[in-house]
C-alpha cells in the first residue's frame, strides 16, 4: 500500500466518526495548549530576568566587602567587616590592566527636603564612572562630572520618581535640595528605569562619593563597581582583583568577588528548571490523552473486526494493517497537536494583550517538540492497538458475524 | 427499576469490558494522582517555611531605621543619618509587655583560634538572644548583661564554629581573636541548622557594642523585640511607635511584626498550592474528556441493547440513570484509585526522600475526588441523554 493510500484510507475510517475523533483532538489539544501556554509563561520569565540583569551592565565585576567560608551560602549582601573597601582600595584596582572603569558605591538611607516636601530615600555615593559602568541614561542635565572620587562637591544627581515627587510642576534642574542638613544643587535627573533588579534608581539621589561619606559619617565602601575591556578580560580580573585588595589588606583575602554573568547564570537555571517541572507537569496531560487515543483505538479495532478479517482475507499483510491503525493514531494526534498549538498560541496573545509590558513569547523549539511529543505519545499509544489489529486471526475475525 | 439493581447492571456493562474500563479510569487515576501529590509537595513547602519562620518563636517584633518608602531594601540597613541606637533597645525593653529587646548588628571578620583561622558571621546582640531567638546553650553560658558602655570581651560559638576552631577539645576559657580584637569564649550553643540559608552555628556572638567598635558603626541594624503572649502584637507595635517617636522626634523607623510576615509568607505560599493544584487539574480535564469519549462511544455501541431495554417496558429515565451510573461507577473507581495511588506515592516519597517536604493536603484531595465525580455526572449526561432520545423501534432495527 502506498503512503499515499495508507493516509487516505486512514483519513476515511476518522471521518466515520467525527464525534469520537473530535473528543481525541479535544483531550490531545488542551494538552498541547496548556504545555505551550505554560512554557511560554516560563521562557518569558527567564529572559525577563536575564535581560534585566544583563541591563546592569556588561562585563560588570562586583567586590562586596567580607567572605564567608561556609559551602553553598551566598556572599554577604550586607553586613559588616572590621576592614571596609576604602575609597584608596578602589583606586588600586586601576593596577589590574583589565579594568575599564571603576565606581564606587556607597550606601545609606536619609530626609531629603524641598520647601515644605519631605522624604526618606535611599541615596548613593559613586563617581561619574557609574554612568558608564551601570549604562545609565539622563532624561536631563548631566550626570555627576569627572573629578577625582576624594573630592566632595555639593551637586547631586536624581531618579525620575523623586523629580517628580519634590519637583512637581518645575524644571528640577538647578534647583537646590537638603539632604539632611546639607545642601545639594540638582545638575540631573536620571530617565526612567522602571522596575529594575538591584537598586530602584528611580527613587534614588546620587552624589559625589566623598560628600556620601561625609553625610554617614562612614570611610566605608558598600561596593566596588567594575568594568573589563571584554569577556575575557573579566575572568582575568577577577583574580588581579583579589591579589590587589589581598596586598592591601596585609595578606588576607576578606572580599568577594563576583561577576555579572555568574549571578546570570544561577538566575538562568534556576529558571530554566522551573520551566521545566512546569511544562512536565503540564505534559503529564499528554499522557492522560495518550491513554485516551489508546482506548479509543482499541475500540475501533474491536468495532472493525470484521473489516480487518475481511483486508487480511483480501491479501493485506500484518505490516500494512499495523501501518494502517498507527497511521490513525498518528493522524489524530496531530490534528489535536495542531489545535492545540492554535489554542496555545490564542491564549498567548490573550496573555500578551493582558500584560502588555511583560513579553511572552514561545520559543519555536518549544512550539516543534510540543508538536513532537504529541505525535510521539500518539504513535506510541498507537502501537498496542495496531498490532492488536493486525495480529487477529482473518478466519476468526470473517466469522464473527 | 432499584437503585441497586441499576447499579448491577452498570457494573456488568463495565466489567464486561474490562480493558476498556481500566483505561479509561486511568486517565482519571493519573490526573487525580498527580494532584494529589503536587498539592502535598506544596502544602509540606508550605510547612515547612512557615516552620522555619516560627522556630524562634512567634511573639517577635523587629524594627530597622529608617522609613522604608522604596520597595525591597532600604538603605538605611547599611548607613543612616537617623540610626538606632543602644540606648533606644534598652529603652524599648522597659515597655509594658515586652519581655526583652535585643540589639542586633550582623557582620563578617576573620576568626583566630591558636593557628586555625576562619571567615564566618559575627552577631552583635544582647544578652537576651537565647531567649528571644530561642536558641539554646549546650555549654557554658551565653553573655552576660553587661549594660551598653563598657561590654567585655566575651565570645559565645556556634557549634559549627566551636567544631572548626577546637575540634573536641573545650573551648571555655579560650581566648580567639576576631578581626583585630581578643576574646574570651565564654559558652557554646546547641546546632540550630540552617535558617533559610543562614548558617546560625558557623557564628560568633559578641555583645553588640563590641561589634558597633569593631565595625565603626553607629547604627544597629535591628532590633528584636520579644513580647509577652497575653497582649496584642498591634498594641505592642503602638507602644515601640509612640516610645521610638518620642525619643527621635519623627518617624525614622520601620516596624515588621513577625504576624505580618508569616501572613503575607501565608498567602504567597497557599497561592503556590493552588498554583500546582490547578496545574495537575489540567490532566483532570483530559481524562474527563477520556470518560465523555467512552461514553459516547458505549452509547452507539449498544443501541440494539438499549432498543431492547425499552421495547420490553424500560422508561426513558431507567435508560438516562443506567448509562449516567455508569459513568458515575467509572469515575468513581478511577477518582478513588487516583486518590490511592497519589497517597502510596507521597508516602514511597516520604520514606525515600526525606529532605522533600510533603505533607497531604486533605482538603485538596477531599476536593479532586469530588471534582471526579463532578466529572462523571457531567461527562456521563449527553451520552446518557443521548440513549435514553433513542426511538426503540429504530434502535432495535439498527443491528
Amino acid at each position: 500500500m502506498l503512503s499515499k493510500d495508507l493516509l487516505l484510507q486512514a483519513g476515511k475510517a476518522i471521518q466515520t466518526q467525527p464525534l469520537r475523533a473530535a473528543l481525541i483532538i479535544l483531550a490531545m489539544s488542551i494538552g498541547v495548549a496548556s504545555v505551550n501556554v505554560l512554557t511560554a509563561l516560563g521562557d518569558s520569565a527567564r529572559n525577563y530576568v536575564v535581560h534585566e540583569f544583563e541591563s546592569l551592565g556588561t562585563h560588570l565585576v562586583i567586590v562586596l566587602p567580607g567572605r564567608t567560608e561556609t559551602t553553598g551560602g551566598h556572599p554577604p549582601l550586607f553586613g559588616e567587616t572590621p576592614r571596609d573597601l576604602t575609597l584608596d582600595d578602589a583606586a588600586a584596582l586601576f593596577r589590574s590592566k583589565q579594568v575599564a572603569a571603576i565606581a564606587p558605591v556607597s550606601i545609606g538611607s536619609a530626609p531629603v527636603s524641598v520647601g515644605g516636601l519631605e522624604r526618606e530615600t535611599n541615596v548613593m555615593g559613586s563617581t561619574h564612572a557609574l554612568l558608564r559602568v551601570r549604562h545609565l541614561t539622563m532624561a536631563q542635565g548631566q550626570f555627576l562630572p569627572e573629578a577625582d572620587a576624594d573630592k566632595e562637591s555639593s551637586v547631586c544627581v536624581i531618579g525620575k520618581t523623586i523629580s517628580e515627587e519634590l519637583f512637581a510642576h518645575q524644571q528640577a534642574v538647578g534647583q537646590w535640595l537638603r539632604i539632611n542638613d546639607r545642601r545639594f544643587r540638582v545638575i540631573g535627573v536620571l530617565a526612567k528605569e522602571g522596575q529594575s533588579i538591584g537598586t530602584g534608581f528611580d527613587e534614588l539621589i546620587i552624589v559625589p562619593v566623598a560628600s556620601a561619606q561625609a553625610l554617614f559619617d562612614s570611610h566605608s565602601l558598600f561596593r566596588i563597581l567594575l568594568e573589563a575591556h571584554s569577556e575575557a578580560a573579566m575572568y582575568k580580573a577577577v583574580d588581579e582583583v583579589r591579589d590587589i585588595i589581598k596586598l592591601r589588606h596585609e595578606g588576607e583575602d576578606d572580599v568577594t568577588v563576583i561577576t555579572q554573568d555568574s549571578v546570570v547564570n544561577t538566575f538562568d537555571k534556576i529558571l530554566t528548571a522551573l520551566t521545566f517541572t512546569v511544562a512536565g507537569i503540564a505534559a503529564v496531560s499528554l499522557a492522560v490523552a495518550g491513554v485516551l487515543v489508546m482506548n479509543v483505538m482499541l475500540v475501533s479495532v474491536s468495532q472493525r473486526t470484521a473489516e480487518i478479517g475481511l483486508l487480511k482475507a483480501l491479501g493485506a499483510t500484518q505490516g500494512q494493517l499495523q501501518r494502517w491503525f498507527l497511521c490513525e493514531a498518528a493522524l489524530l494526534s496531530l490534528a489535536g497537536a495542531l489545535v492545540g498549538s492554535v489554542i496555545g498560541q490564542f491564549g498567548i496573545l490573550v496573555l500578551q494583550w493582558l500584560y502588555p509590558n511583560f513579553p511572552v513569547a514561545l520559543p519555536v523549539w518549544a512550539r516543534l517538540s510540543a508538536l513532537a511529543v504529541a505525535l510521539a505519545t500518539g504513535l506510541l499509544f498507537g502501537v498496542l492497538p495496531a498490532r492488536k489489529a493486525a495480529r487477529l486471526d482473518p478466519v476468526a475475525a470473517l466469522a464473527r458475524r | 427499576m432499584n437503585w441497586l439493581d441499576l447499579a448491577k447492571l452498570a457494573l456488568s456493562s463495565i466489567t464486561s469490558h474490562k480493558q476498556r474500563s481500566l483505561l479509561t479510569a486511568l486517565g482519571l487515576i493519573i490526573g487525580i494522582a498527580a494532584v494529589v501529590i503536587l498539592t502535598s509537595i506544596g502544602r509540606g513547602i508550605h510547612r515547612f517555611v512557615l516552620a522555619e519562620f516560627t522556630q524562634f518563636g512567634t511573639h517577635l517584633i523587629a524594627v530597622y531605621p529608617g522609613k522604608t518608602t522604596t520597595f525591597g531594601l532600604s538603605g538605611a540597613t547599611i548607613s543612616t543619618v537617623r540610626p538606632l541606637s543602644a540606648a533606644d533597645a534598652a529603652s524599648l525593653e522597659n515597655l509594658d509587655h515586652v519581655l526583652a529587646a535585643m540589639p542586633m548588628i550582623q557582620g563578617n571578620a576573620r576568626i583566630e583560634a591558636g593557628n586555625k583561622q576562619r571567615r564566618a558571621n559575627v552577631f552583635g546582640v544582647g544578652a537576651a538572644l537565647p531567649l528571644v531567638w530561642q536558641l539554646k546553650v549546650d555549654s557554658g553560658r551565653f553573655l552576660p548583661n553587661d549594660g551598653l558602655d563598657n561590654p567585655r570581651a566575651f565570645a559565645v560559638l556556634g557549634s559549627k564554629m566551636r567544631a572548626e576552631l577546637f575540634g573536641n577539645a573545650s573551648p571555655l576559657g579560650q581566648r580567639i581573636r576576631i578581626g583585630s580584637d581578643r576574646f574570651r569564649v565564654i559558652g557554646v550553643m546547641q546546632a540550630k541548622g540552617q535558617m533559610l540559608g543562614f548558617d546560625l552555628d558557623d557564628t560568633v556572638f559578641i555583645a553588640s557594642g563590641k561589634a558597633m567598635e569593631m565595625f565603626d558603626r553607629q547604627s544597629l541594624m535591628e532590633i528584636d523585640l520579644l513580647y509577652s503572649s497575653e497582649t496584642s502584637a498591634e498594641s505592642v507595635e503602638q507602644a515601640i511607635k509612640r516610645r521610638l517617636i518620642a525619643r527621635h522626634g519623627a518617624e525614622d523607623f520601620t516596624i515588621i511584626t513577625q504576624n505580618q510576615m508569616l501572613e503575607k509568607m501565608d498567602s504567597v505560599l497557599s497561592v503556590l498550592t493552588l498554583a500546582v493544584a490547578a496545574l495537575g487539574s489540567i490532566s483532570l480535564l483530559v481524562g474527563s474528556v477520556g470518560i465523555l469519549t467512552i461514553m459516547t462511544i458505549a452509547v452507539s455501541e449498544r443501541v440494539s441493547e438499549i432498543g431492547l431495554l425499552r421495547a420490553i417496558g424500560a422508561e426513558r429515565g431507567v435508560v438516562f440513570r443506567l448509562f449516567l451510573g455508569e459513568a458515575l461507577l467509572l469515575s468513581l473507581a478511577g477518582g478513588a484509585g487516583g486518590v490511592m495511588l497519589g497517597i502510596a506515592l507521597v508516602q514511597l516519597a516520604a520514606a525515600f526522600v526525606p529532605a522533600l517536604p510533603v505533607q497531604l493536603a486533605w482538603s485538596y484531595i477531599v476536593a479532586a475526588f469530588a471534582i471526579s465525580l463532578g466529572i462523571g455526572v457531567a461527562a456521563g449526561v449527553a451520552p446518557a441523554i443521548k440513549a435514553a432520545r433513542l426511538n426503540p423501534l429504530e434502535a432495535l432495527r439498527a443491528e
